[in-house]
């Protein structure tokens, strides 16, 4: 039964989450299809930094990767379709295990340095990469080609997006259920008491680096085709850290609280552009350490702390 | 008690820099024992806790776990092989429930590919209800069931002391290694955790403990290893080592003799 029940929730909210995609306006549109990407970077970097505990600063470098592997193979260098994605979900993955592999032996400020280091390495890359990569222009002009005859376009693309954010979700959420769930919240919680479990430590580090980092390639890959754009600001620090702003406001460790604090975040600036122009950063840098200070749960902690209010 | 060692201790040493930890240390343990290791402050035996556990790897000697050498094997790999420890202070997974801080303990026992966790292999789900069972069945045995939905971080010491216990317990270990388990509880809990350890062993885990509290720790041990500047001083029953001249002036003192042999709680 409760199968059943589970089932039908998650078709409810896909159905509903597409539904809006075509009823939206053109330039809601392309707001609801970013705010879907952010929303899947939100729930792997969680996983990465609020589960698995790891201070890591390269998931922007990451979505770049399959953003721009995409974009070369498919387009530049004109491989079909379907063996460009593969090759760009690879690409990422190979180069995520690649990093794990020293960087999983740092710890805290160790690792966020060693990431921030990738990070700028990826921008320099891409933003010096000649005619393949278009340098600090990026690229432009490629469509999406047709994948088996089809042409997903309009709001059916944001179909796929919806797609890729509940995939992303049901993975995550199904891993941290797991023994290898418990595994990760137990290294961050004790890394000493965790290997004294049986659990290898490194091995189980270096898994949750390189899965999370290749989804965020997934969704990098994913991104590629909203505007058919792609150029290298977008993969810089500003949104790194946006990101775990979107964390730490929703509540680390949490799935809810990232799609909250993903959703809130990124709209947030639309109401407040107005009001203080570019002074929303400021706002969302006091809303961080209020969240630090008072609500270390995140707004994932409020919401759970409803049906227990209601009770009493 | 069987006659075959399960743990098998031989000419063990450890040095730090100059300073000798553990010397020529040789003993063995048997399923079903409950084995204390003495000794002054500095004497060796959280060092041998670690040498055991593989924290450090031993600069000479042999540790041998069911016949099969583990010393020089990485911490996680001696837990897999059934051999799990509780530490000095209590180390708790603080962010995670009462339920899930044990089911780690079960890793060992529910470590599946990631491929088959997503797909739902019938092995996995059915792992993990044993593991769930088993944690529930835990709790139980060391009475934390009224806890269960509270946060770990609002356990009290002893209360901590017994879910670490609980923990390594999980993974059906054959040898369970206890750093100071009595420290720092009060009377009741000490009597409820001798009869807890006097149960684990009955089913045939050795207990290999670190005590300095001698009216818990000589009606409960069956045998004691007497350590000083890191040489084994004496080994034998709790009888013999509390009657034994080079123990009681190294560490026990002369009036512990008589008033050790008392239960502790009478």
């Amino acid at each position: 039964m409760r199968l059943l029940r589970d089932a039908l929730i998650w078709f409810a909210a896909i159905a509903a989450a597409s539904a809006l995609a075509f009823w939206l306006g053109g330039y809601a549109t392309d707001v609801y299809r970013k705010m879907l990407i952010w929303v899947a970077l939100a729930l792997s970097y969680n996983f990465l930094f609020g589960i698995a505990g790891q201070v890591a600063f390269s998931h922007f470098a990451f979505a770049g990767v399959g953003a721009y592997a995409i974009v070369i193979f498919a387009h530049q260098l004109g491989l079909p379709f379907g063996l460009a994605f593969i090759l760009a979900l690879a690409l990422s993955a190979a180069l995520a295990f690649v990093v794990a592999l020293p960087s999983t032996r740092l710890e805290g400020f160790y690792l966020a340095l060693a990431t921030l280091a990738f990070s700028q390495l990826v921008l320099v890359v891409i933003s010096e990469g000649g005619d393949l990569t278009g340098g600090t222009g990026g690229i432009a002009n490629y469509r999406l080609p047709h994948v088996f005859d089809v042409t997903i376009s309009g709001p059916w693309y944001t179909v796929v997006l919806v797609l890729l954010v509940a995939s992303t979700l049901w993975m995550l959420r199904r891993l941290d259920r797991s023994a290898f769930g418990r595994a990760c919240r137990a290294i961050r919680d004790n890394a000493v008491a965790a290997a004294a479990m049986g659990i290898d430590v490194r091995r189980i580090k270096v898994l949750a680096f390189t899965l999370t980092s290749t989804l965020a390639g997934l969704a990098g890959i994913a991104y590629a085709y909203i505007d058919n754009v792609i150029n290298p600001p977008v993969f810089g620090l500003e949104n790194i850290f946006l990101l775990l702003f979107m964390i730490i406001v929703g509540g680390a460790g949490s799935h809810i609280g990232a799609i909250i604090g993903a959703v809130f975040l990124y709209l947030a600036p639309f109401v407040l552009e107005p009001i203080v122009g570019h002074g929303f950063m400021v706002v969302f840098g006091v809303l961080v350490v209020l969240t630090i200070l008072f609500q270390p749960s995140g707004l994932a902690g409020l919401v759970n702390r409803w049906p227990a209010r209601r009770a009493t | 008690m069987s006659a075959i060692p399960l743990v098998s201790i031989s000419r063990l040493t450890k040095h730090f820099g100059g300073l000798t930890a553990v010397q020529d240390l040789t003993f063995d343990l048997h399923p079903g024992e409950i084995l204390a290791l003495i000794g002054p402050n500095g004497a060796g035996k959280t060092t041998t806790f670690n040498l055991v556990a593989g924290v450090f790897a031993p600069g000479e000697g042999s540790i041998a776990l069911g016949g099969e050498r583990i010393d020089g094997l990485p911490v996680h790999a001696i837990a897999a092989r059934g051999l799990m420890r509780t530490f000095q202070h209590n180390m708790p997974f603080a962010g995670m429930s009462l339920t899930d801080n044990i089911l780690v303990g079960c890793h060992t026992r529910c470590s599946d590919s990631l491929f088959d966790i997503l797909i739902g292999r019938r092995r996995v789900r059915r792992r993990e209800t044993a593991a769930r069972l088993r944690a529930a069945e835990l709790i139980k045995f060391v009475g934390l069931q009224d806890r269960i939905d509270d946060d770990v971080s609002a356990l009290s010491f002893g209360e901590g002391r017994l879910l670490e216990l609980a923990r390594a317990l999980a993974g059906e270990p054959r040898v369970i290694l206890l750093d100071e388990p009595a420290a720092g509880l009060t009377q009741p809990e000490m009597t409820r955790l001798g009869a807890i350890i006097r149960d684990i062993a009955a089913r045939g885990v050795a207990v290999l403990l670190i005590e300095h509290d001698m009216h818990f720790l000589l009606p409960l041990a069956h045998r004691v290893v007497v350590l000083n500047f890191g040489r084994k001083i004496a080994e034998g029953t709790p009888e013999a080592i509390v009657r034994d001249r080079q123990v009681i002036e190294a560490y026990l003192g002369e009036a512990v003799g008589d008033l050790a042999m008392r239960p502790a709680s009478a």
